[in-house]
């Protein structure tokens, strides 16, 4: 294991902000911390640097204990949401600075950092600004600055604090991908902590879902996204049509019918509540029995691709995702009834199990 | 027709005063600086040259006065340095750390300027006087800093304090400690860190305190003269020279000292607006203004 965080509690005065956290990097592997801001992601990372202390629990470095070391001694690479570039450095000097300050002894000779770092610049092709200030940047070209920065010291992890996250839409695609191919050349093992889920999903070989201090779920972005463990992963990850319903004998009713909704093997009975994404809704045309569950279209929306239907269920909107030529054999118009499937809903109780 | 009724008032905006109303409240704006900032000022070399440059020469190398000048270029020498130390430290402890009693800090940084000079100048006396509570061990030690340099130094330092820190506590609060800890994972030492990164962010915010504190160190008069017992040529700096030549009625002599304090403040003034108008935005008090 490269990183292993062991029940790692931090309070800022009253405020929790991590609460016995646990979790492992595996060696060369891309983690993303996703959560919403104040889910205690950022001051992970920053606990992982050592920028912050936490006070309690247990880090350990490749094998060794890392939270008596300081930050200059843990070899890892920062890269700060903010890119924090020394304003009055140019470029070179910014990439340099890690080398430079290195003692006498191990220090490489002024001629060695150059090179290196042109060869870091060329690596984030921006050579070319060399002796520019980072003011003259653009935010995604100062962003590669500040990675090239990081990596100069040859860091054994690269922590990165919302990388994307001050950039606009079509920069933050070409970056995602850039930095993924990136990290498959070099193999340095990497966290990141996003509030993005889409770039969690799309980025990341594993991810950490954290909510309020904890964490809610790790898996691969397929785990965390089909078999979501709570009822905030559900939430938190994609689209998601969620309704209250009440639970008795295995079996959920949406409140006020007797009619099933769904079946649950959650143990005991009351409120719940159940999770269905938006393209495991299925729609049929009524075939004349009376079958529960029947509803009536309020809006078709087909843009694109994809077309998204609203339908009303007992007085719930559900919304439902299908390719636009489904819709074209169903022939639904607004105001049709409908027979609403819900093969694949996920109840999850007040404690939380999953069904 | 509605576009003709409109013209006009697109020449006149809103905001804007007639005429007369700007022109003669920048006449007396302009008035008001002249007769109590300019007139003085002219005043004062009208004054000093009034017997001819060789009189205005001969009040300056005179005994008393050379050694006037030299102690107060050689109490600044040692107060505003030991300031910038200080107040450098201050403001980042203050503006790079959080810590208990930080308010009650900010409030000390402050109060040399809420307190009057010649209070500041009597607390050293009653501490290190003749009957002050280390009066009695400071003599048997055979140590002098009432009546004294270490005593002008010490109350000039206290007096001129602020300067240095509350110009750069709100720079560094603005710049916040992001830099910092990049330089710090990258592998810097708390050293290299203050040099490299913290320290050439600050300098012209620095140069310019440092300006503020040596013109106030150089012209401080309250606090100095309780403290100085003006003994001429021993403990006088300029400004307590100027007031007892002021008292023999040695106009000539007065006035062209005073010459020499009026120079400083113009070149503190022109070195200041040069620093406001090209690092500007590296000054937490152009920001003020």
């Amino acid at each position: 294991m490269t990183i292993e965080v062991s029940n790692i509690s931090k309070r800022f005065g009253n405020y929790v902000a991590l609460d016995r956290v646990s979790l492992e990097v595996k060696s060369g592997e891309l983690l993303a911390l996703l959560g919403p801001s104040g889910s205690g992601k950022t001051t992970l990372l920053r606990i992982m640097a050592g920028l912050e202390y936490p006070d309690s629990g247990g880090l350990r470095l490749f094998g060794n204990d890392a939270l008596d070391r300081s930050p200059r001694d843990r070899e890892v690479g920062f890269v700060f949401q903010h890119y924090s570039l020394f304003r009055h450095m140019t470029v070179a000097d910014n990439v340099a600075f890690g080398l430079d300050v290195r003692p006498r002894a191990v220090r490489l000779s002024k001629r060695e950092i150059r090179s290196r770092v042109m060869q870091l610049l060329e690596m984030v092709q921006l050579s070319w600004v060399a002796d520019r200030y980072p003011s003259q940047l653009s935010g995604g070209q100062r962003q590669r600055v500040a990675l090239a920065r990081a990596l100069a010291i040859e860091p054994k992890v690269l922590l990165l604090d919302e990388p994307f996250g001050a950039l606009d839409a079509k920069v933050r695609k070409e970056l995602r991908r850039w930095l993924r191919r990136l990290h498959d050349e070099m193999h340095i093992t990497s966290v990141f902590v996003t509030h993005d889920q889409e770039e969690a999903l799309e980025l990341a070989d594993r991810v950490v879902v954290m909510s309020q201090g904890r964490i809610e779920q790790i898996g691969t972005p397929t785990e965390v996204y089909d078999h979501p463990a709570t009822s905030f992963v559900y939430d938190f990850l994609g689209n998601v049509n969620r309704f209250e319903v009440d639970v008795h004998d295995g079996v959920a009713r949406l409140p006020g019918t007797t009619q099933p909704f769904a079946r649950t093997h959650l143990r005991g009975d009351g409120a719940a509540v159940a999770f269905v994404r938006p393209h495991d809704v299925e729609l049929a045309r009524p075939n004349g029995h009376d079958v529960p569950n029947t509803g009536k279209v309020l809006g078709i929306h087909a843009v694109g691709p994809s077309a998204r239907v609203e339908v009303d269920l007992n007085g719930i909107a559900i919304e439902a995702v299908m390719d636009r030529e489904r819709l074209r054999d169903l022939n639904l118009a607004v105001g049709d009834r409908c027979v609403i499937n819900l093969p694949q809903i996920s109840v999850f109780g007040q404690q939380e199990a999953a069904e | 027709m509605p576009a003709e009724t409109i013209a006009p008032s697109a020449g006149r905006p809103a905001l804007r005063e007639p005429l007369w109303l700007r022109l003669s409240l920048i006449g007396g704006a302009l008035t008001f600086l002249a007769i109590f900032l300019l007139l003085p000022l002219i005043l004062v070399f009208v004054q000093a040259l009034g017997h001819g440059i060789e009189a205005y020469w001969d009040a300056l190398v005179e005994q008393d006065a050379v050694s006037a000048i030299q102690l107060t270029v050689l109490v600044a020498a040692i107060a505003v340095p030991l300031n910038l130390v200080f107040g450098v430290a201050a403001s980042w402890c203050i503006a790079k750390f959080e810590f208990r009693g930080k308010s009650l800090l900010i409030t000390l940084i402050d109060l040399p300027f809420s307190v009057s000079p010649v209070i500041s100048g009597m607390v050293y006396v009653l501490l290190f006087g003749l009957n002050g509570w280390l009066g009695p061990w400071l003599i048997d030690h055979n140590i002098k800093i009432i009546f004294a340099l270490p005593g002008l130094v010490l109350a000039t330092i206290f007096v001129t304090f602020p300067f240095v820190a509350r110009e750069l506590i709100p720079l560094m609060q603005e710049q916040g400690t992001d830099e910092e800890e990049a330089a710090v994972v990258l592998g810097a030492s708390g050293w290299q860190v203050f040099r490299r990164v913290t320290l050439p962010n600050i300098k012209w915010g620095l140069l310019y305190g440092v300006l503020l504190c040596n013109a106030r160190a150089m012209g401080e008069f309250g606090a100095v003269s309780v403290v100085s017992g003006h003994i001429r040529g021993m403990t006088n700096t300029m400004p307590l020279h100027v007031e007892i030549l002021y008292n023999e009625y040695n106009f000539v002599a007065a006035f062209a000292v005073a010459s020499l304090l009026a120079l400083l403040a113009l070149v503190t003034l022109v070195v200041k607006s040069l620093l406001e108008w090209r690092y500007g935005d590296e000054l937490a008090a152009s920001a003020r203004h």
